[in-house]
């Protein structure tokens, strides 16, 4: 009997009868988020352990080690975690800390790419009006809580959200289309 | 963590700040972190942030005051080029001001377009129509090249060093 959709038992046979390589790779941004953030942005070596992690993910689920298909998440951070602490001790091992920590070198997207998105971005920027501006640069830059931003500039509560809304709207498309273009752009 | 991430967006909008600046507890940033990676839609929005917060994070433009003249600087590499947030920057800085004697300094963009040639001349227009002057400082070689050949430097003052530029303004 066929499972129904949107219960765990159908997810589970989603995650065990199609995890291909490509399925893979939508969790391939994900993972490098996760990674970016522990090893900082700038390390050289985030698409190795991006690659080790997804690989050990995906051997994983061949062998039926993800037991619970709900815990994915969890899962995967725990492998991605593993992968980490691994690099950590090989890169002590292999490299002491030098005492005057280098400059980062380029980031890791290629200049038309990095162009591209801060193009992108600007673009975003440019069509927040002044007022939205400064009320997202208190949330997200000052950390100021809702209630305070509400206090200082005596707006509704409904029109904090929409101001927010709108904003992360914007930048969620400009994401989606820097992703969609990389991802055809040839390499 | 799912029903409060999905239910409120402003709750996760905390959250996915505090994430990225490094605020969460080690707990919440593991619990965070297990969900993201199986929500699609909180990634989405966690990227989002880190864009958002980007954009917000890049000051672009400086504005300083030299006795009565202003002097607006970029703060890194620049471009004066269609759609590029540092040209509706300086066009903002000097047309939503009234200033009337402005210094661009120049030393800092590295490309110009026909756009950001129109916008200078813009600027150039409203300082005039407030009785002011805008001269410019330190333009980069093919900055220089590009008001040579569309002759606008015969119609705004240029100069390469910011001591003559400010005393220019006194005569």
């Amino acid at each position: 009997m066929a499972a129904l959709p949107g219960t765990a038992e159908a997810r589970w046979l989603t995650i065990s009868m199609t995890y291909a390589e490509e399925d893979i790779e939508k969790l391939r941004p994900k993972v490098s988020l996760k990674v970016g953030y522990e090893l900082g942005f700038f390390c050289p070596d985030i698409d190795d352990v991006v690659q080790e992690t997804l690989t050990r993910f995906l051997l994983a689920v061949r062998e039926d080690k993800l037991r619970n298909p709900d815990a994915m998440g969890a899962f995967l951070n725990g492998i991605c975690r593993n992968v980490i602490l691994e690099y950590r001790r090989r890169s002590m091992r292999e490299a002491p800390m030098p005492e005057v920590i280098p400059e980062p070198p380029a980031r890791g997207i290629p200049d038309a790419g990095l162009l591209e998105m801060r193009q992108a971005i600007a673009h975003g920027m440019e069509q927040l009006a002044s007022r939205d501006r400064q009320v997202l640069t208190a949330f997200y830059l000052e950390e100021k809580t809702k209630d305070e931003i509400l206090k200082s500039t005596g707006m509704s509560d409904e029109n904090f959200r929409v101001v927010l809304c709108r904003a992360k709207e914007r930048f969620r498309t400009i994401y989606n289309e820097q992703t969609k273009h990389r991802s055809t752009s040839p390499h | 963590m799912s029903m409060d991430l999905h239910c409120d967006p402003v709750f996760r909008e905390e959250l996915i700040r505090s994430y990225l600046t490094r605020k969460l507890s080690p707990e919440l940033t593991e619990e965070f972190e297990n969900h993201y990676l199986g929500c699609d839609e909180c990634f989405e929005e966690t990227q989002a942030t880190r864009l958002l917060i980007r954009g917000l994070g890049e000051p672009v433009i400086e504005r300083q005051r030299i006795n009565d003249v202003t002097v607006i600087r970029f703060q890194s590499n620049a471009r004066l080029m269609a759609a590029s947030l540092e040209l509706s920057e300086l066009a903002n800085a000097v047309r939503l001001q009234n200033d009337t004697k402005v210094l661009i300094d120049l030393s800092q963009v590295s490309r110009i377009d026909s756009t950001g040639l129109g916008v200078l001349m813009n600027c150039y227009c409203h300082a005039i129509k407030n009785s002011g002057v805008l001269k410019l400082l330190h333009p980069d070689a093919p900055v220089k090249r590009m008001l040579s050949m569309t002759k606008i430097d015969s119609v705004l003052e240029t100069f390469a060093d910011e001591g003559s530029a400010i005393e220019s303004f006194r005569a």
